[in-house]
C-alpha cells in the first residue's frame, strides 16, 4: 500500500465508526414524554398524587427509577448491537449517569427539607443538556438546555408560578423537541 | 531526516483496526471483523500481533454463554498510530 492508500484507509475506518445519535435521541424523547406526562398528571390530579405524605415522593422516585432501568437496558442492548463505544458516547453515558443519581438524591433531600425540588432539578438538567449539546454539537439541544435553565430561573423569580406546569414545559421544550429533531436529523459525530 | 514507517501498521487490517480503536473507548471482535472485512482467523492473527507489541489490549469474557472479545488501544498504541499518521502525511506532502 502506498502512503495515500494508507491515509484513505485510516479516513474510511474513522468515518465508518461514528457515534450513532439516534439511540441517544430516543432517550431524550422517552424522558421528555415521561416527565411531561408525570407533571401534567400531578398538576391535574393533585388530590390523588398528594393523598398521603409519601405518595408524591413515591410517584416522583418509583416511576423515574423504572424509567432509568428501561433506559439502561435499552442503552446496553444498543451498545451490544453497535459493537463499539466512542469517546463521546462514553462521556455522555457518564454525564447522564451522574445526573440520574443526583436527580434521585435531590428529590429525597427536598422531601426531608420540605422544599420543592423542581427548580434545582431543572437547573441541573439544563446544565447537563448544555454539556451534552456541546459534546455532540447540536444547536436545538443547546437551545433546549438554555430554555430549561430559564425555566429554573423563572421559578426562582416568580414564587407563585405553578412549578408542575413549568416542569412539563421544560421537559417538553428541553428534552422532547430536541430529541425529536435529533431523531429526524441524520447527524453523526 | 525521515523516520521509517512502522512496519506493524503498514498491514491494511492492522492499520484499520488501529484507526477504529483510536476513535473508540472499546470495541468488540465482531465489529472489527465487519469493518475490516476479514476472516475470523486472519483478524485473530493480526490482533495477536498488535497485542504482542502492546499496541492493543484484548479482554476475553462470556456474555450469555458466548465468548466475547473486546479490544482497546493502549497508550503505546496511540503514540505509534500518531507517529505513523504524521509520517504518512510527511511522505505524502513530499510526494515520495
Amino acid at each position: 500500500m502506498n502512503h495515500s492508500e494508507q491515509l484513505n484507509l485510516i479516513n474510511d475506518a474513522i468515518n465508518k465508526t461514528k457515534e450513532q445519535l439516534k439511540p441517544t435521541s430516543v432517550n431524550f424523547i422517552f424522558w421528555g414524554i415521561l416527565i411531561t406526562l408525570m407533571s401534567l398528571i400531578h398538576y391535574l390530579f393533585p388530590e390523588f398524587i398528594q393523598k398521603t405524605t409519601y405518595s408524591s415522593l413515591i410517584f416522583w422516585t418509583i416511576i423515574p427509577v423504572i424509567g432509568m432501568v428501561l433506559t439502561i437496558v435499552y442503552n446496553i442492548k444498543t451498545g451490544i448491537r453497535m459493537g463499539y463505544e466512542t469517546h463521546i458516547g462514553r462521556a455522555l453515558k457518564l454525564v447522564w449517569s451522574v445526573f440520574n443519581v443526583a436527580w434521585i438524591v435531590l428529590i429525597i433531600m427536598a422531601f426531608f427539607k420540605k422544599q420543592n425540588p423542581v427548580q434545582d432539578i431543572l437547573f441541573l438538567l439544563g446544565v447537563i443538556l448544555l454539556i451534552s449539546a456541546l459534546l455532540i454539537r447540536f444547536k436545538p439541544l443547546i437551545i433546549g438546555g438554555i430554555c430549561v435553565i430559564a425555566c429554573s430561573v423563572l421559578i426562582t423569580l416568580s414564587p407563585h408560578i405553578n412549578t408542575l406546569l413549568i416542569n412539563a414545559i421544560a421537559a417538553f421544550v428541553g428534552l422532547f423537541v430536541p430529541g425529536l429533531s435529533l431523531y429526524l436529523s441524520k447527524k453523526h459525530v | 531526516m525521515f523516520e521509517p514507517l512502522d512496519k506493524l501498521l503498514t498491514n491494511p487490517i492492522r492499520l484499520m483496526v488501529m484507526s477504529v480503536l483510536v476513535k473508540v473507548s472499546g470495541c468488540d471482535f465482531n465489529y472489527l471483523k465487519k469493518i475490516t472485512n476479514s476472516t475470523q482467523g486472519n483478524l485473530s492473527i493480526q490482533l495477536k500481533k498488535l497485542a504482542e507489541n502492546e499496541y492493543i489490549s484484548i479482554t476475553k469474557s462470556f456474555e450469555n454463554n458466548y465468548p466475547k472479545t473486546k479490544c482497546n488501544i493502549t497508550k503505546k498504541g496511540i503514540l505509534a498510530f500518531e507517529n505513523h499518521f504524521k509520517n504518512l502525511k510527511t511522505y505524502q506532502n513530499l510526494d515520495l
